[in-house]
């Protein structure tokens, strides 16, 4: 008997150390599992985001290669870039403010999905507002998107273009424009996803379409000709929205035209110039 | 009646202390005073009268358990002491269990959450969570031998075919605890496996009426959500084992009132004589057997801890998610049984049968004839238990995975590859390894071992799915020929292999690597087949297997466990 006490006592005390042996590596485990169940909800985020954003937002979530879900043509991408310096970097980003949000980051891309925007082409994915999705998966596909903020992203510096007032100012310092690269920037820039190609009127589904703006663009606001009026329109689209659109009237003020064109143009100011050049069929 | 003051007046003050402390050791043990505990530990013989027989009358705790045995029974045969392992690993469930419930809300919303909170946030919650789910599962093998044990034995006959009765109670309560816990974490294993087996309601050999009632109150509605978690929870929680405590009270009362069965070879056919010990072959519960049992538990409790951290971890796949259907939903191994059942005949049958089993074996020592418990006399029921488990198990193996019907052949490399859920060689090559690019299967890829080795892994299970047309491009794949048939449209099936698993014919296969963000890499396994009939045709036949690794993910964690890659 005295050896089963022994037995005993020893198993119990093995048992004690077994059991500090892990509450030591305690701490350090749980920082695995925490980094680990991020890292899984990115994966999932990632897989997420393939099937129900890249149509919209690009493959790279730069807003600049989509593809049709069914057919796998490219097409313009209609959604904003993700993966994007603006939407990103710093405690409170520039989109951010511009859009008066005054929550966390992680917060702001959340409620985005949740609820998406209406009055634009961004749906509701939320199951709690009517979406397909559930919470756990907006979490991934937030935390998807928040993982895009790299040192690499951020450090480069913000280019922000000092847009000129009116066109005239603007040609002045680039008069050329390039057709075939504004057609080609029409369908990066996302323009087709909204206002269709410049030959068929019907492919135009959302915006208005654009075939024949170089003769009615000056007819829409005082003192604009047809130049200034497309000039205004990409980089202030709200600052005058036409009454008809393909499925009605026109939804706005706010536009539901991507206001951040002035963003994204200004690494390469020249592009702008292009692309009026292919709309205006010069 | 002289007060401790009055004491140490009389005695001094450390005399007075130890026959206060005197005391109060013979009423916190009911009985037994400090000399005879020391009494008792040292192994001397008892004083009479024996103050070890006082606990047992006295207290509440040692109240259900007799003063002593007979001693041809307090050895490893013929009990094997699993009748108390049961209890011990209840117990141990329900320490477990306790301290879990604490960090989880029954709630489809935040179960899943839970758990990850539990193993990532909460300190020894992992091994907590571990210790619950291979206690479980160690429970139901317990409970299982032991009615092996009671069967072998014939302990279940006169007087003892009650107790028997309850037994099977408690059995099948341990099994409805195991599978109600089974649905718990609300991820993609749990959800599923509940799916389908609460389904086997709708399939009961009933009216319609009858069966789509039964799945609605089962499933806590048309699907399984919000109300069906609940439900199983509180079953889970309150209702089974407040059956399997009450259940296994009147067992135990039966067990000690009848007595523990003495080995069969030790009584005349048809006595029992369980009761009536000789003084001689006594053997008393204090202090023998309670040491033996405090000894147990230390080595058991060390051997479930030990395990539940080095050896075996608790598998949790992605959350659970209605709309997708995983490729391959398992049963709990312990009713995989029940899925290989399901192989042999239609559904209604097995689902009427096993009620009917159940019934039969409640009832069997009702009417058992044979009154000797003595093997040499039982040759044909042991027999016919040693086919019947012999039949359980091949049952078992057929309800796995490895017996299913398969998919598409390139889908059955992708899923052993690169599977749906959880970790693989390949997911769990470090992050490091793996560049961007893309790998042959069986390259070597000097520096990378591990790739190496998922990529070998990769070339096996590829080969096990093709076969070749001689086409000369594959020399260095070991493969049979095809053996082709055509179906009824002219499309043709490619064969290989003794039960002529579908093949692919000379595949060219690659595994296609992105860094799409920093530290995640997006995993693409690709497959072409050239058209046998036209081989300049090439076919891509692969169905964007796609999975994504990230550099923190710990794949390589989970691999070390022996029950995982």
């Amino acid at each position: 008997m005295q050896v089963k006490i022994i037995i005993g006592t020893v198993s119990f005390m093995i048992a004690m150390m077994v059991l500090g042996y892990a509450a030591i590596r305690e701490t350090t485990r749980l920082e695995r599992f925490s980094a680990a169940r991020t890292g899984r909800q990115i994966e999932m985020g990632a897989h997420l985001y393939n099937q129900n954003c890249a149509t919209c937002h690009g493959v790279y979530a730069k807003a600049e290669e989509c593809y049709d879900a069914g057919t796998g043509e490219p097409i313009g991408c209609i959604g904003l870039p993700l993966n994007y310096n603006a939407l990103l970097c710093g405690d409170t980003s520039l989109r951010m403010e511009a859009m008066n949000w005054s929550g966390t980051k992680e917060a702001f891309i959340q409620s985005t999905l949740a609820s998406g925007r209406p009055g634009t082409e961004m749906p509701t994915w939320s199951e709690n507002f009517g979406g397909p999705l559930r919470d756990d998966q907006i979490e991934n596909i937030a935390q998807f998107i928040l993982n895009y903020e790299t040192e690499e992203l951020c450090s480069a510096p913000l280019v922000v273009f000092d847009w000129p007032d009116t066109y005239e100012e603007y040609s002045a310092e680039f008069p050329e424009g390039d057709a075939a690269h504004g057609e080609e920037l029409f369908l990066t820039l996302g323009c087709t996803g909204c206002h269709g190609n410049l030959e068929d009127e019907a492919s135009a589904t959302v915006g208005p379409w654009l075939g024949n703006i170089a003769e009615v663009g000056g007819t829409f606001v005082e003192g604009l000709n047809a130049e200034e009026y497309v000039y205004q329109s990409i980089l202030e689209p709200s600052a005058f929205i036409v009454p008809e659109c393909p499925t009605g009237p026109c939804a706005g003020p706010p536009s539901p035209m991507p206001d951040n064109f002035p963003l994204r143009m200004s690494e390469n100011p020249q592009d702008l110039q292009d692309v009026m050049t292919y709309i205006l069929g010069k | 009646m002289t007060t401790f003051v009055d004491q140490v007046r009389e005695l001094g003050v450390k005399q007075a202390v130890i026959a206060k402390t005197d005391e109060v050791v013979e009423r916190i043990t009911a009985g037994m005073n400090v000399n005879d505990v020391r009494a008792a530990l040292r192994g001397d013989e008892p004083r009479r009268p024996n103050p070890r027989l006082r606990p047992h009358a006295d207290s509440f705790w040692l109240h259900i358990r007799p003063s002593f045995y007979h001693t041809e029974v307090t050895n490893i045969y013929p009990t094997f002491r699993l009748g108390w392992l049961s209890t011990f690993m209840f117990v141990w469930e329900t320490i477990t269990g306790i301290i879990l419930m604490v960090f989880y809300t029954p709630s489809p919303l935040v179960a899943y959450g839970n758990m990850w909170n539990i193993l990532a946030n909460v300190p020894l919650g992992q091994l907590f969570r571990n210790m619950h789910r291979l206690g479980a599962e160690v429970m139901v093998i317990v409970v299982a031998l032991h009615m092996l044990r009671t069967f072998i034995t014939g302990s279940y006959k006169k007087p003892r075919q009650f107790t028997w009765a309850t037994g099977m109670i408690l059995l099948v309560l341990t099994l409805l605890l195991s599978f109600s816990g089974y649905l718990l974490p609300w991820d993609q294993l749990a959800y599923w496996a509940l799916t389908v087996f609460l389904s086997a309601s709708e399939a009961a050999p009933a009216p319609p009426a009858v069966n789509q009632n039964i799945l609605l109150i089962a499933q806590g509605g048309p699907s399984l959500g919000a109300n069906g978690l609940l439900r199983w929870y509180l079953l889970h929680v309150l209702l089974m084992p407040l059956l399997l405590g009450i259940f296994f009270f009147v067992h135990y009362y039966k067990v000690v009132l009848h007595g523990l069965s003495l080995p069969p070879g030790r009584e005349e056919i048809g006595e029992d004589t369980a009761k009536r010990v000789p003084r001689d072959e006594r053997t008393y519960f204090i202090p023998d057997l309670l040491t033996s049992e405090l000894m147990w538990t230390a080595l058991l409790s060390l051997f479930l801890i030990a395990g539940s951290l080095w050896l075996w971890d608790a598998p949790l796949e992605t959350h659970a998610d209605p709309v997708v259907t995983p490729l391959h939903v398992v049963a709990p191994w312990y009713l995989s049984w029940s899925q290989g059942w399901l192989k042999l005949a239609d559904k209604t049958i097995i689902v009427g049968f096993i009620p009917l089993l159940m019934v039969a074996f409640i009832v069997m020592p009702y009417f058992e004839v044979g009154k000797s418990r003595r093997y040499a006399d039982r040759r044909v029921g042991l027999s016919v238990s040693m086919v019947f488990i012999a039949f359980m198990l091949v049952s078992n193996w057929m309800g796995t995975p490895e017996f299913r019907v398969e998919s598409s052949p390139d889908r059955e490399v992708s899923i052993k590859v690169l599977p749906e859920e959880g970790p693989s060689l390949l997911m769990a090559v470090p992050y490091e390894e793996i560049q961007p690019g893309s790998y042959l299967p069986g390259q070597v890829v000097s520096g990378s071992p591990h790739l190496t080795e998922a990529l070998a892994y990769y070339k096996t299970i590829l080969e096990e799915h093709s076969c070749t047309m001689g086409n000369p491009a594959l020399t260095d794949f070991h493969v049979a020929a095809c053996r082709i048939e055509e179906g009824g449209t002219g499309e043709k099936r490619y064969g290989v292999g003794i039960n002529n698993k579908e093949a692919m014919p000379d595949p060219y296969s690659e595994l296609r690597v992105e860094e799409v963000q920093d530290g995640l890499l997006e995993l693409n396994l690709y497959y072409e087949v050239a058209n046998p009939d036209d081989l300049n045709e090439i076919l891509n036949i692969s169905d964007d297997w796609v999975k994504h690794k990230h550099i923190d993910s710990n794949y390589e964690e989970e691999c070390r466990y022996f029950n995982k890659c």
